[in-house]
């Protein structure tokens, strides 16, 4: 028993030392890692739309997912001066590595203003190029994955190898983004038509 | 100093955590999919380790035989969580592009193993030689591997192209059936740089 106790307290104290050092740590890395949260959203938000000058958080709970799969995390009304120019919307759901997060911005003409991936853990070389800068479905126009997405519909189809150009030998993950920007941006129209008014 | 000049060597090549010894090999494996990620990773775990390794050793007449691994995981957990929040804060894209790996290093067999085989027995200096003999031997086969795989699997490295645009990158190498291929030609080399270090060391004990 007293053994027990010697043991216990000197494991609590280890505990206690590990803890006070790591509150440490997490107290003087916070605000950088929220800053950096913060001003790599408005940087994302800024690509999507660029005459953007305001964001307001929006509650996801106002957005009906047309695919159960995807999920909506978080969501933000943009606006230039005090006209609304769009919705922006981040959602996740299922790829081949893993699920898959992006950004889809859309106006208030009902068109995706731009798309971009956040984070995307399937397989470099191959899915990955999803993300990827310099990979393009459309090598003459230099449209790159996502790139494709900028400008339609969100009415259209949103079909692999239909209006959708796959990933060369990714269609899982061609079909999965896909499918996340289409989820979203219905999500995104039907909220701009229900509210976009006031 | 021969003493430690030997430890440190021994981490590098004779004792190799990955080629020799095998440890810690999954995440070594995942991660060499690019070369940042592999210097990353490499840096990460020799300061886990170098950290661990010098507060269990200095506190190894303090610890109880009977609780010594929960105090080892406890060290680690907290080194590993500081270079995690510290990577999150410094360098978010190799954070997020290593993920879940980082984390992970508390698990990482290399760093338990070294802390319970050598650091819980030996005075501070030799551990510090050991711990940066692992961290370098660790590192350098990480970015060894990383290397090899990016320029045959995407035909750059680091964002710098080595291939002209023409070349069709073999993705074999970088899916995980290249990194087992990749990773055993290492093991060949490191048999051969050992062969070759034999003689000159001292006593020659295996």
């Amino acid at each position: 028993m007293k053994n027990m106790l010697k043991l216990g307290f000197i494991l609590t104290a280890y505990t206690l030392v590990a803890c006070v050092g790591l509150a440490f740590v997490y107290a003087g890395t916070k605000t950088v890692i929220e800053q950096r949260a913060k001003s790599d959203l408005e940087a994302a938000l800024k690509e999507l739309f660029p005459t953007a000058d305001s964001f307001q958080p929006i509650a996801t709970s106002e957005l009906k997912a047309s695919l159960e799969s995807v999920v909506f995390t978080e969501a933000y009304t943009i606006s230039a001066g005090a006209t609304l120019i769009g919705v922006a919307v981040k959602a996740s759901g299922p790829s081949y590595g893993g699920q898959t997060v992006a950004l889809v911005g859309v106006g208030a003409d009902r068109k995706v203003a731009g798309a971009k991936i956040l984070e995307n853990k399937d397989t470099p070389g191959l899915g990955a190029n999803a993300a990827s800068p310099s990979y393009f479905v459309d090598r003459k126009s230099k449209t790159t994955f996502m790139g494709q997405f900028s400008g339609k519909s969100i009415d259209d189809q949103f079909k692999v190898k239909g209006d959708v150009v796959a990933i060369t030998a990714s269609t899982i993950t061609s079909v999965a983004v896909a499918n996340v920007v289409k989820a979203a941006g219905n999500a995104a129209g039907a909220w701009i038509a229900a509210k976009g008014g006031n | 100093m021969k003493r430690l000049t030997r430890i440190l060597l021994d981490g590098i090549v004779k004792e190799n955590p990955l080629l020799m010894l095998m440890i810690g090999l999954c995440s070594a494996l995942a991660v060499t999919t690019s070369t940042a990620n592999g210097i990353g990773m490499g840096i990460a775990l020799t300061f886990v380790l170098l950290m661990s390794e010098v507060v269990i050793s200095l506190f190894r007449k303090l610890i109880p035989d009977s609780i010594r691994m929960p105090i080892f995981i406890i060290v680690i957990a907290a080194f590993t969580t500081i270079i995690d929040y510290l990577l999150k804060a410094y360098f978010p894209d190799l954070s997020k592009s290593m993920g879940v790996f980082i984390p992970l290093i508390v698990v990482n067999c290399i760093i338990m193993g070294r802390v319970e085989a050598f650091a819980s027995k030996k005075p501070l200096i030799d551990v510090i030689f050991d711990s940066i003999g692992m961290g370098i031997g660790y590192t350098w086969v990480l970015v060894g591997i990383a290397v090899l795989r990016e320029i045959l699997g995407s035909g750059a490295v680091l964002g710098l192209r080595v291939f002209p645009e023409s070349f069709q990158p073999i993705l074999f190498f970088t899916l995980p059936p290249g990194g087992f291929l990749v990773f055993a030609l290492f093991i060949s080399l490191n048999l051969w740089l050992k062969s070759r270090m034999k003689p000159t060391v001292e006593g020659g004990a295996e």
